[in-house]
């Protein structure tokens, strides 16, 4: 038994290095990042205090570019808008229907505007953390945009605070398509450069061009139809491949990010609820 | 507490602050990435036992980890550059007994001896950090330059905290 003792006492460092290394490991290869525990994450009370104070100073300093471009999603907006009045319009001198309007409260999707209080573009892994949690109806599974495209998928929330998957992380892949067109591919970033990312699975007898818009394909309740991702810049197709492979320059600059709206989809409790209904009628 | 410990808990205080408010958020060219905290791990004492050594560094590199969100990579690859620290250091300095002081500093092992530690040391660590990305992505010439521009950068921003430590404790002698 002494022995034994003498040895362990001996060896101890070593012991405490196999942990060490052991413990540091299974956090490391845990894998999948929804598994996350919250403590662990910078969505925690004390990371997520730190980042808001330095927030509070360092948000003014990207003001310009944000403000350019809330101009410029603006007026495309107002465009977009004179042009539904038209179509509006017409539809209305066409069917003289006694339709009524619609109330905001009774749409699908809902907006949950935060703060960004901490970022990363260089690592192999970027996350994102944000300033409204579970008490402000933020959940996980929940998409996030910014005023220019998408942002990410929340996964870990915390009562006030929640981290999301950036697009810029492999975990998140992300089902999209070619504005105008109903091919779809999936979106994933492939490590090079956080402002492209890499649509994969492009069934090979899509149609588009070097320029066009990428937006998220609505086949999930995370994103609705149409959000805006980014442009194309090149494409690629092994001879044998039957997929196309485009790289695509994201609209959102992962780099100044500041404020992101959470979507609330109101009807995603129905979805999970039916797809949960189909998937007991089939085991059975 | 005796005062050493407390200047060393200060130390590592703003080390980790400074890592992840300021130098997590710049890299350069999009390689150099600076990783500053480490230099706590560097300056701990040699006559501080192994046991404790792990424990700060394990300690030190989840803080970083549950900061960025790396989920145990920093907290590895601390422990493994804790543990070859007196591996490394016997390697330039054969004899323990020279030392003046029980930290190592440019003081202590002399300019040359100091700068060969600190090299070896960062260029360790910024190896084992940049592999375990590689697992995800793994694009051999990004991996390489992300490793030296990385080391250098980390070892400008580690002289230049070093230069401000000695000068404060020249002052106090």
């Amino acid at each position: 038994m002494s022995e034994l003792l003498k040895f362990l006492v001996r060896y101890s460092s070593w012991f405490l290095f196999i942990l060490y290394l052991i413990a540091g490991s299974v956090l490391l290869f845990s894998g999948n990042p929804f598994q996350h525990h919250v403590y662990l994450t910078s969505a925690n009370e004390l990371s997520s205090g730190l980042y808001r104070a330095t927030n509070s100073v360092s948000s003014y300093f990207f003001l310009k570019e944000i403000n350019e471009d809330l101009q410029r999603r603006n007026s495309d907006l107002e465009l977009e808008i004179y042009r539904l009045n038209d179509v509006i319009r017409d539809y209305k001198e066409q069917a003289m229907a006694d339709t009524m309007t619609v109330d905001s409260a009774l749409t699908r999707y809902h907006f949950i505007i935060a703060h960004v209080i901490n970022n990363s573009i260089n690592r192999a892994h970027n996350y994102i953390t944000i300033e409204k949690g579970r008490l402000d109806g933020v959940e996980p599974e929940m998409g996030v945009m910014d005023q220019n495209g998408i942002v990410g998928i929340v996964n870990v929330v915390g009562d006030h605070t929640a981290r999301l998957i950036s697009v810029l992380n492999p975990y998140l892949r992300l089902s999209c398509k070619v504005k105008g067109h109903d091919q779809v591919g999936s979106l994933v970033w492939d490590g090079q450069d956080p402002s492209e990312a890499v649509l994969e699975e492009l069934p090979k007898h899509s149609e588009f061009m070097p320029g066009d818009t990428i937006v998220t394909s609505g086949y999930s309740s995370v994103f609705p139809e149409g959000v805006p991702v980014g442009t194309v810049v090149s494409s690629t197709r092994d001879m044998e491949d039957n997929f196309y492979t485009l790289r695509v320059k994201l609209f959102t600059d992962f780099s100044t990010l500041s404020t992101v709206r959470v979507i609330r989809d109101n009807m995603r409790d129905e979805l999970v609820t039916v797809e949960k209904e189909l998937e007991i009628k089939n085991i059975n | 507490m005796s005062k050493t410990t407390l200047q060393f808990l200060l130390l590592g205080l703003i080390l980790v602050l400074a890592q992840v408010i300021v130098f997590n958020h710049i890299c350069l060219f999009n390689v150099a990435v600076p990783m500053v905290f480490i230099y706590l791990i560097f300056r701990l004492p040699i006559t501080l036992s192994l046991n404790w050594t792990l424990t700060v560094s394990f300690f030190l590199g989840l803080i970083v980890d549950i900061f960025s969100d790396t989920y145990g990579m920093n907290a590895v690859a601390c422990t493994v550059v804790a543990m070859l620290k007196h591996p490394v250091l016997r390697l330039y300095v054969p004899r323990e007994e020279d030392l003046t002081r029980p930290e190592p500093s440019m003081l202590s092992l002399g300019v040359a001896v100091y700068m060969k530690y600190l090299l070896t040391m960062t260029v360790i660590y910024c190896t084992l950090i940049f592999i375990i990305e590689a697992f995800t992505f793994f694009n051999p010439l990004q991996l390489v330059l992300r490793i030296v521009f990385s080391t250098i950068l980390s070892m400008i921003i580690m002289l230049g905290i070093d230069s401000l430590m000695t000068s404060r404790s020249e002052k106090r002698l």
